[in-house]
């Protein structure tokens, strides 16, 4: 067996020992895994997809398409001189030494945090993925939109690797053609040499009965900084365990969270950030809108290592109930194991504002648009720091359309 | 144009307003002093219609409406304004866009168009001048991060934008250094007219020799104690409020 197969095989096998998570299990405490197990095995295939006009529109940056896991070359468009690989057409050709490298790709760290069975099946059945490798000093032009198209079951697995100083902004877009009952199993590992910069967004806008399972899993170097933009609002259940190691001094990550949810949707997200390094910081945002019976979790844990010292996080979450059968679980958590260090989190979990509800009365805005306003208004606080205004505006219109009354509004969202 | 017959109004259960009656005609500018705690700034909350204020008793009618009976934003439609004395910041919300939605919503309620982007502008960006607003604020949210004066200053455009018939002013003088009261002054004057009414609430005379008040009212203890000019307001500043309760 190639080393290549043999790699597979071996997630395989850890597959098969770690199972799917139960609720038994306290990082899986409120997200039912079991649902997802019919759902797993994928079944890539060309369902005859027609992607005129999906996705972002007049979105100026490089393109990759993915249509139910497999790249989809013709669709796409890559800058020249940079390394924007198919992680399938890398498996297909590799030979000798080069093999080690990409097996490389497929190898499970069974020692990262919140580990899980769909990790282990990730890497043993990944149909494609996007490779990228960004050599030192270089820098994307353009943002990578990187669109995944399903209505069925599929695997991809990402690498974004950025060399020294060098800087790029990947864009995953999630979204299905139909209401098929399907699973999305992704992984997105992203590694920053020295000094390098990634702006990641991840937006998962999957068809009503998609489920969604991602890893994120983030290592960075020396004064690198990593910004990851996560925005929940398609699909039936959705979870991402986002896993960012500060391995190197003076790195610093910056983590946005959105949900805007309704209906039965249930989304989890999983955050860890462990400061191994001194003089490092990390800022995390996570915020929710629930509206019907959706349930959302958050839990975010920093964990500051002995030798982290003059480590800088804030971690804050926030969540607005709409409707009384909504529900949020909320646990930031810190663990500190050295003195000389500045941390905050907070959880907040309410209604809006009396204050600012009146004032906007006050001025003539009817109690509902108020209400609406305001609601927006909390949300569009994570996408602040998107850089790309494209795609926040794209976003904003797509969790605006699922507020209930959100006619007169537009028009008065600021810029 | 507002009558307020015996209010009684309490917070909490204390009360704080106990038989308030006022009167105030178009065209006319009124000034209300009085000591903290006095009753002034429930006074015009009730008046705006915010919430947490029970009224026990007493009428307050606006152009022959019972005003009461009316929701905050009815009673903006209907021209009420208040300026708030500690405005409230609201991120993500386009201080522009807010007035264009209050403008429009009431002109709607009058049977009106809505007004086009063009002309909302040019109105927004002469009622800016007209306090000397930077325009950069116009595209920022809702008092955020704007200074004290800054805040007030953005208070009296709104007003000068929504243009209501009966305007409240609520302690708009504190925070404000001489030259911002001067302009915040001169951007009321100009808005001075025979179907309008001012009502200033304030701590001190200052003001008031910026825009000069038809009528004097000292509210202490929940009730106009005292109604008089301008020349009332020189005296509590010389004698103060203890005074106004021993010569009644």
């Amino acid at each position: 067996m190639s080393v290549l197969a043999q790699t597979r095989q071996d997630a395989l096998n850890l597959f098969e020992k770690l199972g799917l998570p139960t609720q038994r299990d306290e990082d899986w405490k409120y997200t039912d895994a079991s649902r997802l197990k019919d759902l797993l095995q994928p079944t890539p295939t060309d369902a005859n997809i027609h992607i005129k006009d999906m996705g972002i529109t007049g979105l100026d940056a490089y393109r990759m398409v993915f249509i139910n896991g497999l790249f989809a070359e013709a669709e796409s468009n890559l800058p020249e001189g940079v390394s924007i690989l198919s992680l399938a057409e890398l498996e297909k050709n590799s030979v000798g030494e080069d093999a080690e490298g990409i097996a490389k790709l497929f190898t499970v760290d069974t020692q990262a945090p919140l580990l899980n069975g769909f990790n282990a099946f990730n890497a043993a059945k990944a149909s494609d993925g996007a490779v990228i490798i960004l050599a030192d000093n270089a820098i994307l032009t353009k943002p990578l939109y990187i669109l995944h198209i399903s209505n069925q079951s599929n695997v991809v697995r990402h690498s974004f690797m950025i060399g020294k100083h060098a800087e790029a902004q990947v864009i995953e877009h999630f979204i299905s053609t139909d209401d098929t009952k399907a699973l999305s199993n992704t992984c997105s590992f992203v590694a920053l040499k020295a000094e390098a910069r990634l702006e990641h967004t991840r937006i998962q806008q999957e068809g009503s009965k998609q489920s969604h399972v991602a890893r994120v899993q983030v290592k960075q170097c020396k004064g690198s900084s990593y910004q990851f933009h996560g925005v929940e609002i398609g699909g039936i259940l959705s979870r991402t365990d986002l896993v960012v190691n500060l391995h190197g001094e003076g790195a610093s990550c910056d983590l946005n969270g959105l949900f805007v949810l309704g209906g039965r949707q249930h989304v989890d997200h999983h955050t860890r950030i462990d400061h191994k390094a001194p003089h490092c910081t990390s800022r995390e945002l996570y915020r929710t809108v629930l509206d019907g019976r959706s349930h959302g979790v958050f839990n975010g844990k920093v964990m500051v290592h002995e030798d982290a010292i003059k480590t800088d996080s804030n971690m804050s979450n926030g969540n607005i109930l709409l409707s009384k059968h909504a529900e949020i679980d909320t646990k930031p958590e810190l663990e500190i194991y050295n003195d000389d260090v500045k941390c905050a989190h907070g959880a907040t979990i309410g209604q809006l504002d009396d204050k600012q509800l009146f004032y906007l009365r006050s001025r003539g805005i009817s109690a509902e648009t108020a209400q609406e306003l305001l609601t927006f208004a909390f949300a569009d606080e994570v996408l602040v720091a998107m850089s790309n205004q494209t795609v926040r505006s794209y976003v904003e219109k797509a969790a605006f359309a699922k507020l209930p009354h959100s006619d007169d509004l537009e028009e008065m969202l600021g810029s | 144009m507002l009558e307020v017959k015996d209010l009684h109004v309490s917070v909490e259960g204390k009360k704080i307003l106990k038989g308030l009656s006022l009167t105030i005609n178009a065209g006319e500018v009124h000034a209300i002093m009085g000591p903290n705690g006095a009753g002034k700034s429930t006074l015009s909350n009730v008046i705006a219609g915010r919430d947490g204020y029970e009224i026990t008793s007493g009428t307050i009618t606006y152009k022959g409406d019972d005003l009461l009976e009316m929701s905050p934003e009815e009673r903006a439609w209907a021209g009420v304004f208040l300026a708030f004395q500690y405005p409230v910041e609201i991120p993500g919300v386009n201080n522009t866009y807010l007035l264009k939605a209050g403008v429009n919503a009431k002109r709607k309620h009058q049977g009106l168009e809505e007004l086009d982007a063009f002309d909302f502008m040019k109105t927004v960006k002469e009622k800016a001048k007209l306090v000397e607003l930077d325009p950069s604020f116009l595209s920022r949210s809702v008092n955020e991060g704007f200074s004290g004066g800054e805040k007030k200053r953005n208070e009296i455009f709104q007003m000068a934008v929504l243009d209501p018939a009966l305007a409240l002013l609520d302690e708009t003088d504190s925070g404000l250094d001489i030259d911002a009261l001067r302009i915040v002054a001169g951007g009321v004057n100009k808005l001075r007219s025979k179907d309008k009414a001012i009502v200033m609430i304030t701590h001190y005379q200052r003001l008031l020799d910026y825009i000069e008040p038809d009528f004097v009212h000292v509210l202490a203890d929940g009730v106009i104690q005292k109604t008089g000019d301008k020349s009332l307001a020189v005296a509590l500043e010389e004698h103060g409020y203890d005074w106004v309760k021993e010569n009644k």
